[in-house]
């Protein structure tokens, strides 16, 4: 037998080359295999829902409110009620959540209070979004008595997501090495302006990333909605944030539950709509990423 | 003016030492600094001269780099760090509440053992801190002038406006230096400053360190016996957290006075 190497102990080496490589490619084809699963089972929901609404869209449907009949239902409200609720909870929960993010990890110490506060905030992120339904008809529609309003929808979303966003901009910020801090405040910067102008920038991608995430739940989230008991049929669109709303998943969810059949295909409309809306804001946000990351 | 005799400036034995009556940049006197329980500096009295380089030197983990860190409290932000002694910097005591860090900063700059340019255009690298600490002069002048210094000039005045990050590791560090001097520090501390360049870019460091002697303190750490033999005026051997040593880099590296020192200044240990 010839050994490979050159070493005393060449010969120990059982290299066993045939089966490695049978198994490397086996676990190739596993993970590939499970990649398609998912995505494939993903294409036949989608079709079978672009099947089953696809003939009930059309600008009739975008424009015209909530009906009984099929026919001259559409989702105008529930679309622009799910746009109040998206600006207005991003207005809410961006500032304060990139905040305290930033206070967590460039300036609070490292005390039993804030490790406290660190494990609380990662546990709130896997907490049933009913809980926080059930949290902002108790806060904010009755104690706060701000009604079944925009405003009160935005709040309890906001509560909602505040946990992911604060998580996300974290690690981000944590990401940064801290050789930039060294050279800002080796210059005579202030803790602010070494924040402000270098760390920030910098971990923006990452920031953005988590909004992006957070956000696109608020889309989906029916459960507390639900709970606070948003009205289904609403014939008029918010003007303000005090005004009542309904949002795409709870209109959803209204058709899906109706023993009429035409309002199943209404519903398979909706989550279209849903879909599409969800993806352009996706897109903003993914470009607005890339844009601030070929800048730095 | 006309006195022909040869100034009292005029370097006749190569390097001054502590010898020589020059006023102290840093004055330590039992300086003990720490992280949590563990000291890593032990009860050390030192005085850094103004207008030489002071080299520190020693094995790993003997303290030197939280010594230099200490000079300009960059130590502040590592919770756990801890300090006893005093340290004094033109009188004033480091920790003493009236000294603004922020402004400690400025007059006492920093490079640090890896290039961290910021990662911004080269000319914007150079301009921040002045214009964040309110430089009211022509900023780019100040670039220009900081550049040249740096000896960085002639291969970045085409490219102002490209990333730093662009550079090379050894023309970054030089831009490093020159984001310090376009501070006007009174003081230039530096982290082991060439571990990560090539010897054609440290030499170009040393050469441009050559020439920054006689107008600034200069603080330095290194692991390099032959880097700190060939730039520095003093020399301070540390080991374990004391200082074992402390004289002219002539006497350190050809009479020391103690065998841990000539072992480790002879390559026997470290």
């Amino acid at each position: 037998m010839t050994s490979l190497g050159l070493g005393d102990n060449a010969h120990l080496f059982q290299a066993n080359l045939e089966q490695r490589r049978r198994r490397s490619a086996r676990f190739r084809r596993a993970c590939s295999a499970f990649t398609w699963l998912g995505v494939g089972t993903l294409f036949v929901l989608l079709g079978q829902i672009l099947y089953q609404g696809a003939a009930w869209l059309g600008w009739d449907f975008l424009t015209s409110f909530a009906s009984r009949f099929p026919s001259r239902a559409g989702i105008f409200a529930a679309l622009v009620g799910t746009l109040w609720l998206i600006v207005t909870t991003a207005a809410i929960s961006i500032p304060v959540g990139v905040a305290a993010a930033i206070y967590l990890e460039e300036y609070a110490p490292r005390t039993r209070l804030t490790r406290f506060l660190e494990l609380n905030i990662s546990n709130l992120a896997g907490v049933p979004s009913i809980v926080y339904g059930l949290l902002g008809l108790a806060v904010f529609v009755r104690w706060l008595s701000l009604e079944r309003s925009v405003i009160s929808g935005a709040l309890t979303m906001s509560v909602l997501i505040l946990p992911v966003i604060v998580t996300a901009a974290r690690e981000a910020l944590r990401a940064v090495p801290p050789s930039l801090r060294d050279a800002a405040l080796g210059v005579g910067a202030t803790r602010w302006q070494c924040t402000w102008h270098h760390v920030i920038p910098q971990a923006l991608p990452g920031i953005l990333t988590g909004v992006i995430l957070a956000i696109s739940r608020v889309f989906g989230e029916t459960a507390p909605l639900l709970v606070i008991g948003l009205p289904i049929f609403v014939s008029r669109t918010p003007s303000g944030l005090g005004d009542s709303f309904t949002v795409l998943p709870l209109q959803i969810y209204n058709w899906t539950q109706r023993p009429n059949h035409e309002f199943q295909n209404l519903a398979a409309a909706g989550i279209i709509v849903l879909l599409v809306v969800l993806l352009l804001t996706n897109l903003v946000a993914v470009v607005l990423r890339q844009r601030t990351e070929t800048e730095s | 003016m006309t006195d022909a005799a040869p100034g009292p400036t005029q370097p006749t034995e190569g390097r001054a030492g502590p010898d020589v009556q020059v006023e102290a940049a840093f004055t330590c006197r039992g300086l003990t600094l720490g992280y949590g329980d563990h000291v890593v500096v032990r009860d050390l009295d030192l005085e850094f001269p103004e207008k030489r380089i002071t080299a520190i030197i020693g094995p790993s983990g003997c303290g030197k780099s939280t010594l230099v860190r200490t000079l300009n409290r960059m130590n502040d932000f590592i919770p756990s760090f801890t300090k006893a002694g005093t340290c004094l910097y033109r009188g004033v005591e480091l920790y003493d509440p009236s000294l603004d860090p922020v402004l400690l900063r400025r007059q006492v700059g920093m490079v640090f053992q890896k290039p961290n340019p910021f990662p911004k255009t080269i000319l914007q690298n150079v301009t921040w801190g002045p214009m964040i600490n309110g430089y009211t002069g022509d900023l780019r002048e100040l670039a220009v002038e900081s550049l040249q210094k740096a000896a960085l000039w002639g291969e970045v005045a085409a490219r102002l406006d490209q990333p730093a990050l662009s550079l090379s590791g050894g023309q970054q560090q030089r831009l490093c230096i020159a984001r310090t001097l376009a501070m006007q520090p009174d003081v230039i501390l530096m982290d082991e400053p060439c571990s990560s360049l090539d010897p054609v870019s440290t030499s170009r460091i040393e050469e441009l360190m050559d020439s920054l002697r006689e107008r600034y303190t200069i603080v330095i750490v290194t692991h390099n016996m032959q880097q700190a033999a060939r730039i520095s005026d003093l020399t301070a051997f540390l080991e374990g957290g004391d200082l074992v040593e402390f004289g002219d880099t002539d006497q350190i590296f050809t009479r020391p006075l103690y065998k841990r020192t000539e072992d480790y200044v002879t390559g026997r240990f470290g």
